[in-house]
Order: structure tokens, then C-alpha cells, then sequence
């Protein structure tokens, strides 16, 4: 059981990873962000590419990796996001929806669906923690979590941050004050892209991965922590994430070994994300507003 | 193409001129259904159910989406369940089609319903969450439980002597869709209607004004629910046979895109889209092989994605450029000039 939490933590770490950039569109958006997972799967083939079929040192696969997500995050945000600022959210999400499922199919055109092993950042045997075999790239991935989400918390007490809190609150007097609603658009779908790509960067090497690796089966976990943490706290993203993750293992642990229950790991993550909207709306560490 | 709708909106015609071009245009479209019915054989037969069924799952979504502002991204949930619950009642309890259809239709409001009232609680769109984490877990957790699906082998789900040939289950699939298509205008056109138009618009405002919102969310949703577990009911015996593959979550985001593709509240042209994205699958595949000239990047798993790249590359083009999808450009046919019938929009 204790391999299960250990398998759990850090399983969560890429869940928290993608949350943290869905709760930083949230703030600035009040939009649900369903192509988070997808700026991940674009950053991990460019590095792909870039590392194991054009041979280039890894620091190039990742600047690459993180330029192309960058780059999709600002396409999408001139071409889907801007001309639809005045649309509903319910046509906004419909949208983003369509975006995560077309960059699947490109991936899926592209680069044949075929399961693909990227090399870690750093190599080595796995560590022992708890009893389960835990690589070092995972190690990393929860560092990098803890690093970002204190960076991003950190953001939004700074000008810039409060410039986009504004602009999200009320956009034309944030307009007044002088802070361009294009260039906030711009930045957060930027930054975004940029922590997506950080999480699938980080996430490919340490399973096999195939096109829509992250959608398919990161996104909904994701999703679960940033709303058990608040959808507005960063802090709350972190500690959801992991939360999340040791939930679905115990999920697998209980139903899954021992009742032989098939899905359990679904099973579990829906059932907290039913349980916090029964019972906690808010969140853990969710404010009001 | 706008210039074109634009122009055509101004053009007022009389009353009675109205009325028969209405006419004209209902008898064409049964024409159009009717011609291959007839004289297509059992593979046009076939296709019109298929057609008929997907019509019905993009009008459920449309009560969603188009009349309650809400996302379902876990349909394929409730169709299946709909379509198991159909085949059980069939091959294991030996019950009439009616029941079989009754209890598809009662399972899909129910399953909705549970998971509406938490979801729909919270204001936002929490219920795209939820449902794509339902759909999921309906994916892993009940489409694998042996007992209600037979495993991967799928349940049988035999017809009854009365709809054995095609044609005839043909007609049964049409006949269901004209009852969900009589649903859906009537609680347009009466209170109901109005009070979802309400809080589709601004939920506070109707609030105020003394709308239950979350309870005619909630009734939208199981409604929707209901619809969407009876086309999975049909499809069961559509295909006789019922398995877990058919209902992979990403079928759920086709869908969704298809309805918004269609035009949310527009009940023709979700009915159109509808019926092109399920005859696309079919057709697709024998297209491409008949073109002269074979890309060479086409291939089996090409097929797979094929359809929802189409899909997405409309919702794309339609959300930039005529927002009301199909509907829009449908609209100087099916609607009378504005200042008469009033913005339904």
C-alpha cells in the first residue's frame, strides 16, 4: 500500500503540473482549458524530433519542445481565443475542445499512432521510496511543480499579475488604466502553453507515449485537482494534484486489486470530483470570487 | 454567402406564400429521406437509421447546449448505457422492443439526473467536467462490467419479428425521431422554453425573475439524458449487437462539435449535421478508394481520425464565419422575416 501512495505522489506531480496552467487560464479567463494537455504532446514530439530522430543535443530538443508549445499557445489564442472573446463561454469551450481533438488528429497524421519512448533528462536506476521504484525524472517533475506553482503564485502578486487579474475582473476598466487586453490575452495563453509544455517535456520520457498522450488520459485528473484545490489557488493546484494522484492509486489499491473492480482508477477520480462539488464547491484553498 | 442571407432575410413574402413554401420545403426534405428508403435497398436502409439515431443524440445535445448553455462531454455515456440497458432487456429478459426502448430511455434520464444534481449545483460549467470524468469511467469501470455487457464479445441485441428487415427499422428510427423533434418544439414554444432562454442568457436575471435555475437545467439535462439513452437503445438493435468500442469517449467530442456545427437551436440543421457526420464513417472509406489519385499518406489508422478532423475543421470555419453554423445559412428558408416570429435566437 505505502508503493501505492509513494506510486501516487508522484503520478500526481504531472497532474498538479497540467492544473497549474489550467487554473492560471481560469483566473485569467474564466474558461475551462481544454487543449492544456495538448501544448504538452506538441512539446514532447518536437523534442522527439528534435532528440532522437535528428540526434541534436537535448537542451535543443527542449528549447525546441517549448518553443512549439509557445508557438501553438499564441496561434491558438490569435486564431480560436481573440474572435471569440465576445462569444459564450459555452461556444469558448466547445471551441477549445475542438482545438485539443485537431492537434490530436495532426499528431495522429504526422507522426503515425505508434507508441514512442523518449530518453529522460537524467538517466540512471529508479530510487526506493516507500517500496516503489521511483526514476529520477519523477523526482524532477515534482521539484519542478513545486517550483512553478510557487512561481506562478508568486505572479499574480506581481504588476503584471495583478494587471491580469484586472483585466479578467472587469476588461474595460483594466483598458482605462492603460493594461491592453491583446497583450494580457497573449501572455496568458503564452504561459500557458509554456507550463503545458514544461509538463509533457517531463512527463513523455517517463512512460511510453503516443499522440494525444496527455488529453487522453492526463486531462480529466487534471481537471479534478484544480477544482479539489479551488480552479483559483495555485497553492490548491499543487496540492490537488497530488491529491489526486494518491486518490486514484489508493483507487487502484482497494477496488482495483482487491474488490477486482475494472476502471478503478477512473472510478476514484470521478468520485472525488463528485464528492468536492457535493460537498466543497470552493475547493480546499478556494476563495470566493 | 452572409451578403447572400442577408439579402434573402430582407425579401418579405405574404402569409399564405409562407405557409406553402414551408410546405414545399418539409415535403422535399421527406422526399430526400425517401427516395433511397425506397429505392436504396437494405445498405441505404441501414444508413438512414444510423442517420436517423445520430439525429437524435445531436438534437439531445442540442436541448444541452443550445436551450441550457450547458456541455455534455460525456454523451457517449448515456447512449451506451442507454444501448446495454436496451440489449439486456432484449437478449436476457426476452422483453418487447417498446420496453427495451422505455427502459434505455428511463436509465439515460436517471444516470443523467444523478449526475446533473451534483454538477449543476455550481454555477459554471462544472457539468463538462463531470461528464467527461462520467464518460470515462462509464468507458472503464461499467462497459467492462461482464455481467450487464458480456465482456468484449458485446450483448445481442436480436429485433423483433415486426422490425426484422431494415426498412422497417428504418421507419421505427424515423418514427422516434419525429417524437424527439415534437419534444423539443414544444417545450421550445411554451414555458419551459422561455425559462431556459432565460437562464441560458444570464442566470442571476432569471433568478430574480422567479426561474428555478438549477431545476430547469437539471430537467434540460435529463431530458437530453433521456433522448440520448433512447438512441442508444436503437442503436443496439440497429446493430444487433452491442460493445464497449463503439462508445469511446472521443465519439462524445464528435458529437458535441456536430450539434454546434449544425447550429445550436436550429432543430434542421443539427438534424442535417447529425445525419452527415453518421453517413461519413460509411461513405468515407469508399470515397477515398474511388478517387483517381490515392494521397499516400492515407491509411487505416488515417480513417480512424479522419472524421473528427473534418469535424473540427467545420466547427472551425463556422465559428469564425457564420457563428449560427448550418442553421444560419438555412435560416431565410425556415424562419419568416424577423420582426414577425420575433428573435428566437
Amino acid at each position: 500500500m505505502g508503493a501505492f501512495i509513494a506510486l501516487g505522489l508522484f503520478q500526481g506531480a504531472v497532474y498538479g503540473l497540467l492544473a497549474v496552467g489550467i487554473v492560471l487560464v481560469y483566473k485569467a479567463k474564466r474558461v475551462f482549458n481544454f487543449a492544456q494537455g495538448e501544448f504538452g504532446s506538441v512539446a514532447a514530439f518536437s523534442a522527439f524530433y528534435l532528440v532522437v530522430a535528428l540526434g541534436l543535443p537535448y537542451w535543443v530538443g527542449v528549447v525546441g519542445g517549448l518553443v512549439a508549445a509557445v508557438g501553438t499557445g499564441l496561434i491558438v489564442e490569435r486564431v480560436i481565443v481573440r474572435p471569440l472573446e465576445s462569444a459564450s463561454r459555452t461556444i469558448m469551450l466547445v471551441a477549445l475542445v475542438g482545438v485539443a481533438l485537431f492537434t490530436i488528429a495532426i499528431t495522429v497524421l504526422i507522426a503515425e499512432p505508434i507508441p514512442r519512448v523518449m530518453p529522460p533528462l537524467i538517466g540512471g536506476s529508479g530510487v526506493n521510496i516507500l517500496g516503489a521504484g521511483i526514476l529520477p525524472q519523477q523526482l524532477i517533475l515534482l521539484a519542478v511543480l513545486a517550483v512553478l506553482a510557487a512561481a506562478m503564485a508568486w505572479f499574480f502578486k506581481t504588476d503584471l499579475g495583478l494587471a491580469v487579474l484586472a483585466s479578467s475582473q472587469d476588461i474595460r476598466a483594466a483598458q482605462v488604466v492603460g493594461i491592453s487586453p491583446v497583450a494580457i490575452s497573449r501572455l496568458v495563453w503564452g504561459m500557458a502553453a509554456l507550463l503545458g509544455g514544461v509538463a509533457g517535456l517531463l512527463y513523455a520520457p517517463v512512460g511510453i507515449f503516443t499522440p494525444g498522450f496527455m488529453t487522453l488520459t492526463m486531462l480529466v485528473p487534471a481537471f479534478a485537482a484544480a477544482v479539489l484545490g479551488g480552479m483559483t489557488s495555485l497553492p490548491g493546484a499543487f496540492v490537488g494534484g497530488i491529491s489526486i494522484g494518491i486518490v486514484q492509486n489508493l483507487g487502484i489499491y482497494l477496488l482495483g486489486q482487491q474488490l477486482a473492480v475494472p476502471g478503478a482508477a477512473e472510478l476514484g477520480v470521478f468520485a472525488l470530483l463528485m464528492l468536492v462539488l457535493l460537498i466543497r464547491p470552493q475547493g480546499l484553498l478556494g476563495k470566493e470570487a | 454567402m452572409a451578403t447572400a442571407t442577408l439579402v434573402l432575410t430582407r425579401i418579405r413574402v405574404g402569409n399564405g406564400l409562407w405557409t406553402v413554401l414551408r410546405i414545399v420545403l418539409v415535403l422535399a426534405a421527406l422526399a430526400l429521406v425517401a427516395y433511397p428508403l425506397i429505392f436504396g435497398g437494405d445498405v441505404w436502409a441501414q444508413r438512414i437509421s444510423r442517420g436517423a439515431i445520430y439525429a437524435i443524440i445531436g438534437l439531445s445535445i442540442n436541448t444541452l447546449t443550445g436551450h441550457a448553455g450547458q456541455i455534455s462531454l460525456g454523451h457517449q455515456a448515456f447512449v451506451g448505457i442507454g444501448a446495454f440497458a436496451a440489449a439486456f432487456m432484449a437478449s436476457r429478459l426476452g422483453a418487447p422492443l417498446g420496453f427495451g426502448l422505455g427502459a434505455a430511455a428511463l436509465v439515460g434520464a436517471i444516470t443523467a439526473a444523478i449526475v446533473g444534481m451534483v454538477a449543476l449545483r455550481v454555477s459554471g460549467l462544472y457539468l463538462a467536467l463531470v461528464t467527461l470524468a462520467f464518460g470515462m469511467t462509464a468507458e472503464t469501470t461499467i462497459f467492462n462490467w461482464r455481467e450487464f455487457t458480456g465482456g468484449g464479445a458485446g450483448a445481442s441485441a436480436p429485433r423483433p419479428a415486426i422490425v426484422e428487415s431494415d426498412f422497417s427499422y428504418a421507419l421505427l428510427c424515423l418514427g422516434v425521431l419525429a417524437l424527439v423533434l415534437y419534444a423539443d418544439w414544444r417545450m421550445v414554444a411554451t414555458k419551459t422554453g422561455r425559462a431556459l432562454a432565460a437562464v441560458r442568457n444570464n442566470e442571476q436575471i432569471a433568478a430574480t425573475l422567479g426561474v428555478n435555475v438549477t431545476g430547469y437545467k437539471l430537467a434540460a439535462f435529463c431530458f437530453s439524458g433521456l433522448a440520448a439513452g433512447l438512441a442508444g437503445g436503437l442503436f443496439a438493435h440497429w446493430n444487433q449487437v452491442v460493445q464497449a468500442l463503439d462508445f469511446e469517449f472521443q465519439v462524445a467530442l464528435v458529437w458535441v462539435l456536430m450539434t454546434v456545427v449544425g447550429g445550436l437551436r436550429s432543430r434542421l440543421g443539427v438534424i442535417i449535421a447529425s445525419a452527415f457526420f453518421a453517413l461519413l464513417p460509411l461513405t468515407l472509406p469508399n470515397f477515398l478508394a474511388s478517387l483517381p489519385w490515392q494521397p499516400p499518406f492515407l491509411n487505416e489508422a488515417v480513417y480512424h481520425v479522419l472524421p473528427p478532423f473534418i469535424v473540427v475543421v467545420l466547427l472551425l470555419i463556422v465559428l469564425r464565419f457564420f457563428p449560427g453554423g448550418l442553421g444560419q445559412l438555412l435560416a431565410p428558408l425556415t424562419r419568416r422575416t424577423a420582426h414577425k416570429n420575433g428573435d428566437r435566437g
